[in-house]
């Protein structure tokens, strides 16, 4: 679909753009990657708003994560989370056995040191997400056989 | 009824990808001059059948053959260019070739960030797909 392929580019060339122009004082990784997660934050804020204009409220937090996992996950990758696991202590694992930002990059190891930078747009759309829904939360990504990849929401109590 | 081997090229001359599965005989000379060797020869091919063609050309340079191999060749609108060498029982390998380029180079080459154009092709999942498409090919027999 034309729009998917849109979006997989414009992904690519922000995170190229933003590795290349690294303000003073902003050489390490890190700060790239928080750019690019609070980026995502916004943009998850927005989505947010949209797909769930017509949804009732939620009855809890898990039932706020389902909805992450399987619709929106639908609307932004055509495709639902493949298995979400929780301690019911406010951790969330939600893992992709086939990660849409990922396949085109390889399917085992190679390239795996820049698989984060392309894990950090779609944390910050998730905790973006989560935070206009009333849920706090942390969001992290890890890859380790690509393009298979975790995300792990830790909901922070106010 | 097999493939031998295949090159692509980008539209500079550089050589991108060289792989073979069944070649019996090797040029002779090193594989950087066998590049320029396999670039200069289409490029002078494609020129000359322009210019010689009685009628009105309508796609060009397709492929030649010998007694023992034909020479398929296939260019994209960007400049891509994949000649592949297969035995004489394959008539047309255009499809093959289009089919290569759409399914695996536009997936996994131009919408890998990590490669950039010009660069030789290094994803190894572009080269495991490629290896297992030539590899179920109906007419590729391992020798």
């Amino acid at each position: 679909m034309a729009d998917e392929a849109l979006f997989q580019f414009l992904h690519y060339e922000v995170i190229q753009y933003i590795y290349k122009f690294p303000e003073n004082g902003e050489a390490e990784n890190g700060r790239s990657i928080t750019k690019l997660e609070n980026m995502g934050f916004r943009v998850g804020q927005g989505l947010i708003e949209r797909f769930t204009k017509e949804t009732p409220r939620f009855k809890d937090e898990l039932d706020v994560m389902k909805f992450v996992c399987k619709d929106f996950w639908t609307c932004v990758f055509k495709k639902q989370i493949d298995n979400l696991r929780t301690n019911h202590q406010g951790i969330y694992v939600l893992q992709d056995n086939k990660f849409r930002l990922l396949s085109q990059l390889s399917a085992g190891k190679q390239y795996l040191e820049h698989a984060p930078k392309y894990m950090a747009f779609t944390c910050g759309l998730v905790r973006g997400g989560l935070s206009n829904l009333g849920v706090k939360s942390i969001v992290t990504a890890e890859v380790s056989v690509m393009p298979a990849c975790k995300f792990q929401v830790m909901i922070q109590k106010i | 009824m097999t493939v031998h081997n295949l090159y692509i090229f980008d539209r500079n001359g550089t050589c991108l990808h060289y792989s073979e599965w069944n070649r019996k005989k090797q040029a002779g000379i090193s594989k950087e001059e066998e590049f320029k060797l396999m670039y200069g020869m289409l490029f002078s091919i494609r020129s000359f059948v322009s210019k010689m063609s009685p009628v009105d050309m309508k796609d060009g340079f397709l492929s030649f053959q010998t007694s023992r191999y034909k020479l398929h060749y296939y260019e994209t609108p960007t400049g891509l260019k994949f000649i592949m060498n297969t035995d004489l029982s394959v008539s047309n390998a255009r499809d093959t070739l289009s089919h290569i380029y759409s399914t695996l180079y536009v997936e996994y080459i131009v919408k890998n960030p990590q490669c950039m154009l010009g660069d030789s092709l290094q994803s190894e999942l572009f080269t495991s797909r490629l290896d297992a498409f030539i590899k179920s090919l109906p007419y590729y027999r391992a020798a």
